[in-house]
């Protein structure tokens, strides 16, 4: 097992350095260098501090290989960016001009603590929904709770959140409609109407999936021969189907975990939450690329910590993988 | 079946929290404090901002919302009188006096100034012993010192370097250096005659350097600090730990009435007070007598007023009206699309809110937007008829009712009403006239908007700042104007940064979203946004417009006193500007500013922006209309309970029938 | 580029080249037995068949507003323009059925009753969403044409070939799948300009990844099977195998996945418009009427009918499209619903 996560990890690699080249190309295209240095500098750019600007940065090198003489090979802008990204140092944001990795470091507990919640309710709520519908099978409530997790996904998520903005905050006044604090178990009021939201919003693609595997664990020959056997339904479906489900389940949502760093864009964005998300919607906003790109990086690196992650659950439940 | 029972119990717990948590729906944070020392209760004053500052170095700073933070922090030598605003009047603060003239013998202009003494910055790590120490002269040397320093990059050095003595001479020596500015050079537009007294020296006279020593600019600086805020690690922590120290630019050290205590980028900043400020009292007099009931009581009274002020940042509307209507927000502007909901037909508050105590207040800001043309593009720039016509052909009028609800007044000219030089009879000669604009088009050799040698319609590019929906509407709009010449207008999306970029390099033809604000109460802050020598990147003549009557007239009324001669220069002035058409002139600043009744406006000078010590708050009030503003229903609550309840029991009974 | 991509003609003349492939590929598909057979269950499938019907709809009002009639004066009209040319503009926004505007202060007598009321400019809401429908099904329609070839052909070649034509298209594709499609889509977008066009070809180049993976897995699992042995047995050219045995068997899968991602594109064009890099100014789109209501939101009386409007247009086609994949799969894939 040991060598198959390292061969894992392994394939990791080129992944990323793919990553790393696309960003780096488009981020090229997107802005050249002098222009960047234009924004960062203000009005007052002359044309001698651009050049010691870009000198500075080592802006002035070559794009991918320095051919000029006495000079090592890979002393050029994409090397030179990429051993950067390795060593973390993600530079600093195009319009703030502040730290990007401190950046990212002080948003990631407020989007935490909106997504993951967040998650963790959606998924039970979801099991619960599809647990429910495949209890009572083929009634009318299943085709209408079918129908209705259709409906829910064709809502855009937009909508979602001006409702509960407008109604649930404003109209009964039960959550503060904006704002956040960290202030210990006094966050709770800022963060349970968006991970309410946030919950709401993915359950209709989820309880979907999840009825189509619990329907496939149902047609399996144990569940018959448990049903011969005198089990009762219920028994049958939250002991049996729910163990053997969510084996399929934990593998499938396993790889999504490590992205919830990155927070909601529009959840944080609606209700002032100071999280990655934000970040990234007003990065976008304001056309500041450092900052796009370097979350572009980031959460490359997090979807194959999931991918890893998913790796070893595999390992854990397949016996043939962990004994390799 | 127990799996079951114990889903419900989750339920039924996860419920419960919901409530013991939800109780309050207040967005503010914590204050520091319940209390004052003295039992009093502690007051707060909850502020909010569209963006947030870019810098907080007092020579760097120049956009409004880093202002607003900015200069409740850092004192300025002279500051606008809170009242007086029918002429602007400047007062002495961080100054014993307000500085004097001095006729030198060589015929040039001398300022005599004298610090206040027993001033004391605020207590910081950077001084010895974490003590702040008193304000000197050569703490103001300093700052002049850090406005010639290139790698400060500060935005008015060209402004003042131009009638200070010896401030180019010290840029230009840095520049030779690589950008590296020796302090110990001597600047000698600047004289430190004792500790607490220094003379100004001037090239040229200027009256106005009297508002540039009320702008954070000219605010003395402590060299300790800037030295020891390098955004460098230090062995600060605990125990010697390595520590990352904020830059200078984070985290201003000065005198004023407030100390910046948080900034949490993008989302809030926190103002407390500075115990040991002494500086100002509250005025005795100036205001106009019907403000006398409620400002009397404060006269005398120590500043600030409140104990902290909390900024949060919005970057949308809704949030700033809902948090209004609940009282947890203490001032705002009715932004447009809320003005419906706040006014009346008659433009007074609406029954609804004025039964709980709010007012309105119309504010007018010193500043003027338009459309800038550019005059080096060869379509544009060599055909006055043609802007001209595009001038006639906007309907602005028609723009502010839709997008602000008609409150500001259409500009006529460029200078801002209040402001010396302002004609108010005056009226642009190309206004909105669609007869005139399709005759003017003729005239400028495009009939009916189609370019005769080609037979096809004149294309333009505008270029915009198009982020939110309201900004793509209102490009959206400008095109329609101009397109009903028959002309194409293409809009071109930018960023803001790429504007900016745009603007500087003149690769533009018509650049929607510019204008300017007043830095100070006169027409040679607006003039010189059409100077000849004042081309960006440097200057700020983003339609770069030359014309030498007007420079000339420039160069003479810059350096003149008010007076009738004066008033007749700017007369022609205007008269050129509006002939040539650099601009399409959109409007004045003007907007209605909601009141609740618990914070009343004690100030409302434009161009203070460090008038947060005025503040204040009346506490036990807000409290109890906090209360009557947020009832809590209870119906769909208890609605929910019953459709879940049903869907268990529908359920249960579903089981029964799959088990028989 | 993306002047090429703006210009009208151009942009139908995709969308006809698209609805031709998809023509070409459905008189393909229907010469096979499991395509027949598929068709007579789907018409017994009621809400298969409604769905069917909502979605030709769309199509219908968006083929309206996608060509030009040339006008003697002033520039051209589309047929839905034309339709509609009696709808009166108004200054700015009113009610649904209202007889002035919406303005307290100025409260004007308008030209004419909107059912769905103007928005800020004064346009008809209905007349917009109608002509947002185009905005969708071109963006739906040329991502189409550009990711389906290219997930098709690349998921059968590396089914088909394995070895290093498969490792290489799944370096490929691991590559960009492992970037939040979200972020990809926003830099490509930052770096090549806001348009139509360019919106296409970002969502071509986030969408035919999952394509391409179901596609190679099912072809490995065709590959399998005797018929792809008999026929290389037979000594037919890879090429031909691809195109005559292994297309036609798993064409149907990218059916259904076309018709559920043009669901997924229409949201996500929502989403662009809200971060500021959707469609461009004076483009109607739903996703922008959607992000006009942040602050719509805020006004008083509330203006709600955009929203409402916009949100209902595309919940229509969402929805449809959702049901009528489901019922595409239930059609050609019985046991397994």
């Amino acid at each position: 097992m040991f060598n198959y996560l390292i061969r894992r990890l392994l394939y990791a690699i080129p992944i990323l350095l793919g990553v790393m080249l696309i960003s780096f190309v488009l981020s090229f295209v997107v802005q050249s260098p002098e222009s960047r240095a234009r924004m960062q500098l203000g009005q007052r750019a002359t044309p001698k501090s651009v050049e010691a600007w870009l000198h500075q940065r080592g802006l002035d090198k070559p794009r991918f290989l320095n051919t000029a003489k006495d000079a090592p090979l890979l002393d050029s802008q994409f090397f030179n960016h990429l051993g950067k990204l390795v060593t973390f140092e993600l530079g600093v944001s195009d319009v703030s001009g502040r730290d990007l990795k401190e950046v990212f470091r002080e948003g990631a507990l407020p989007s935490l603590l909106i997504t993951l919640p967040a998650f963790f309710v959606g998924l039970a709520l979801a099991v619960s929904l599809a647990l429910y519908q495949v209890f009572v099978r083929h009634s009318l409530a299943d085709s209408l709770g079918s129908i209705l997790a259709v409906a829910l996904m064709s809502v855009p998520a937009m909508v979602y959140i001006i409702f509960g903005q407008a109604v649930i905050a404003l109209a009964f006044n039960y959550f503060p409609a904006f704002g956040f604090d960290l202030s210990g178990w006094g966050t709770a009021k800022f963060i349970l109407l968006p991970v309410a939201l946030m919950a709401v919003m993915g359950l209709g693609g989820d309880v979907r999936l999840f009825r189509a595997i619990f329907l496939e664990e149902i047609a399996q020959d144990y569940v018959r021969t448990a049903q011969a056997k005198g089990v009762s339904n219920a028994r049958l479906l939250f002991v049996h189907v729910l163990k053997n489900g969510m084996i399929a389940l934990i593998t499938l949502i396993v790889a999504q975990l490590p992205l919830l760093v990155m927070g909601s864009l529009l959840v944080e964005n609606f209700f002032g939450i100071p999280g990655l998300g934000n970040t990234l919607v007003l990065a976008i906003r304001q056309g500041d690329h450092a900052t796009v790109f370097a979350s572009v990086y980031l959460g490359a690196i997090l979807y194959l910590a999931g991918l890893i992650l998913t790796d070893i659950c595999y390992a854990l439940v397949d016996p043939r993988i962990r004994l390799s | 079946m127990d799996l079951i029972a114990s889903f419900q119990r989750v339920l039924g717990l996860s419920l419960g929290l919901v409530f013991l948590a939800g109780c309050g729906n207040d967005p503010n944070p914590r204050p520091l404090r319940q209390t004052r020392p003295d039992g009093s209760p502690w007051l707060v004053r909850y502020s909010g901002m569209p963006d947030e500052p870019r810098s907080l170095d007092p020579q760097v700073a120049y956009d409004q919302m880093s202002r607003r933070i900015l200069e409740p922090v850092v004192e300025t030598l002279l500051e606008y009188h809170p009242f007086k605003t029918d002429p602007y009047e400047v007062v002495p603060v961080l100054l014993s006096e307000m500085p004097r003239r001095e006729l030198q013998a060589d015929g040039s202009v001398s300022y005599l100034c004298k610090l206040k003494p027993g001033i004391f910055f605020v207590d910081d790590p950077c001084f010895p012993g974490g003590k702040g120490r008193e304000l000197v002269a050569a703490d103001v040397y300093y700052a002049f010192q850090r406005i010639c320093d290139p790698k400060v990059g500060c935005p008015v050095f060209g402004n003042l370097a131009e009638y200070i003595k010896g401030m180019s001479q010290l840029y230009e020596g840095a520049k030779k250096n690589g950008d590296q500015l020796d302090y110990s050079q001597k600047l000698s537009g600047l004289e430190v005659i004792d500790s607490h007294t220094f003379k100004l020296h001037l090239l040229k006279p200027y009256p106005q350097i009297i508002y540039w020593l009320a702008m954070h600019f000219t605010a003395p600086v402590a060299r300790e600090a800037v030295d020891y805020y390098d955004g460098q690690p230090h062995p600060d922590g605990p125990g010697g730990r390595e520590r990352v120290r904020p830059k200078f630019a984070w985290h201003p050290v000065a005198t004023g009435p407030f100390v910046l205590h948080e900034y949490r980028p993008g989302h809030l900043i926190r103002l407390a007070r500075n115990e040991r400020y002494q500086t100002t009292v509250f005025p005795e007099g100036g205001w106009t007598p019907d403000r006398e009931p409620l400002l009397r009581p404060f006269a005398g009274k120590n500043l600030p007023l409140v104990d902290e002020v909390l900024f949060t940042v919005f970057r949308e509307e809704l949030p700033i009206v809902l948090l209004s209507r609940q009282g947890y927000l203490d001032g705002m502007g009715v932004g447009k699309d809320a003005f419906n909901s706040f006014v009346t037909p008659s433009l007074k508050l609406d029954q609804k809110y004025a039964s709980r105590g709010m007012s309105l207040e119309k504010d007018v800001d010193l500043g003027t937007f338009y459309m800038s043309l550019n005059m080096q593009d060869p379509v544009l720039g060599p055909n006055p008829k043609l802007r001209q016509a595009l001038s006639c052909a906007h309907d602005t009028q028609a723009g502010i009712d839709i997008f602000r609800n008609g409150v500001p007044p259409v500009a006529q000219q460029l200078i801002a009403p209040g402001i010396f030089g302002f004609q108010p009879g005056f009226r642009n000669p190309y206004g909105f006239n669609l007869e005139k604009a399709r005759q003017l088009m003729v005239e400028a050799g495009y009939p009916g908007g189609r370019d005769p040698k080609t037979g096809r319609p004149l294309e333009l590019t505008m270029d915009v700042t198009a982020t939110g929906a309201q900004e793509r509407q209102v490009a959206e709009f400008n095109q329609r104007q101009f397109q009903q010449l028959g002309i194409q207008v293409k809009i071109v999306e930018n960023t803001f940064a790429r504007m900016l970029e745009k603007e500087d390099q003149g690769n533009f033809q018509i650049a929607s979203g510019t204008g300017w604000g007043a830095d100070y109460p006169d027409p040679e802050n607006f003039f010189f946004l059409f100077y000849g020598k004042n081309f960006p990147p440097e200057g700020k003549n983003i339609s770069r417009y030359r014309n030498a009557e007007f420079d000339r007239l420039f160069e003479q009324m810059a350096t003149m006193e008010n007076s009738p001669e004066r008033l007749e220069i700017v007369r022609r002035m205007n008269a050129i500007l509006a002939e040539d058409c650099p601009v399409i002139l959109e409007m004045n600043k003007a907007f209605y500013v909601v009141v609740q009744p618990f914070a009343p406006r004690t100030q409302n000078n434009t161009l203070l922006e460090g008038g947060l010590k005025y503040a204040w708050i009346d506490h036990p009030l807000r409290e109890q209309k906090r209360r009557d503003w947020n009832p809590v229903p209870l119906w769909p609550l208890g609605a929910g309970a019953v459709l879940m309840i049903g869907a268990v029991f529908y359920s249960v009974r579903w089981n029964r029938r799959l088990d028989v | 580029m993306n002047a090429l991509f703006d210009n009208l003609w151009v942009q139908n003349a995709l969308v006809l080249a698209g609805v031709a492939v998809w023509v070409a590929l459905l008189i393909h598909g229907s010469r096979s037995e499991r395509w027949r057979r598929a068709w007579l269950r789907l018409r017994k499938d009621r809400v298969g068949m409604i769905s069917g019907g909502v979605i030709a709809l769309y199509l219908g009002v968006g083929a309206l507003e996608s060509f030009q009639i040339p006008q003697p004066t002033g520039p051209s009209l589309s047929v839905l323009g034309w339709m509609t040319r009696g709808v009166p503009r108004e200054k700015s926004y009113s009610a649904p059925l209202a007889r002035t505007s919406l303005s307290v202060v100025k409260p004007e007598p308008l030209k004419g009753r909107h059912l769905l009321g103007t928005d800020a400019l004064g346009n008809d809401t209905l007349v917009q969403t109608l002509r947002a429908c185009r905005t969708a099904l071109a963006i739906g329609g040329i991502t189409s044409l550009i990711y389906i070839p290219l997930g098709t052909l690349l998921g059968i070649l590396a089914g088909y070939y394995r070895r290093w034509v498969d490792d290489v298209i799944q370096y490929v594709y691991s590559t960009l799948a492992s970037i939040p499609s979200i972020l990809l889509l926003v830099s490509i977008l930052m770096a090549l300009g806001k348009g139509l066009g360019t919106m296409s070809i970002a969502l071509g180049v986030t969408s035919w990844v999952g394509l391409c993976r179901l596609i190679r897995g099912e072809t490995m699992r065709q590959s399998e099977r005797p018929y792809v042995a008999a026929a290389r047995a037979l000594g037919q050219s890879h090429w031909k195998i691809v195109l005559h045995h292994l297309l036609p068997n798993v064409l149907h899968l990218v059916v259904i996945n076309f018709v559920l991602g043009f669901s997924g594109l229409v949201l996500t064009e929502a989403i662009l418009s809200y971060l500021g890099v959707g469609t461009p100014v004076g483009t109607p789109s739903w996703g922008s009427m959607i992000d006009g209501a942040r602050s719509e939101f805020s006004r008083e009386p509330l203006v709600w009918w955009n929203l409402t409007a916009a949100t209902g247009a595309l919940f229509g086609l969402v929805l449809s499209l959702n049901l009528f994949g489901d019922a595409l799969r239930r059609a050609f894939d019985p046991k397994k619903a």
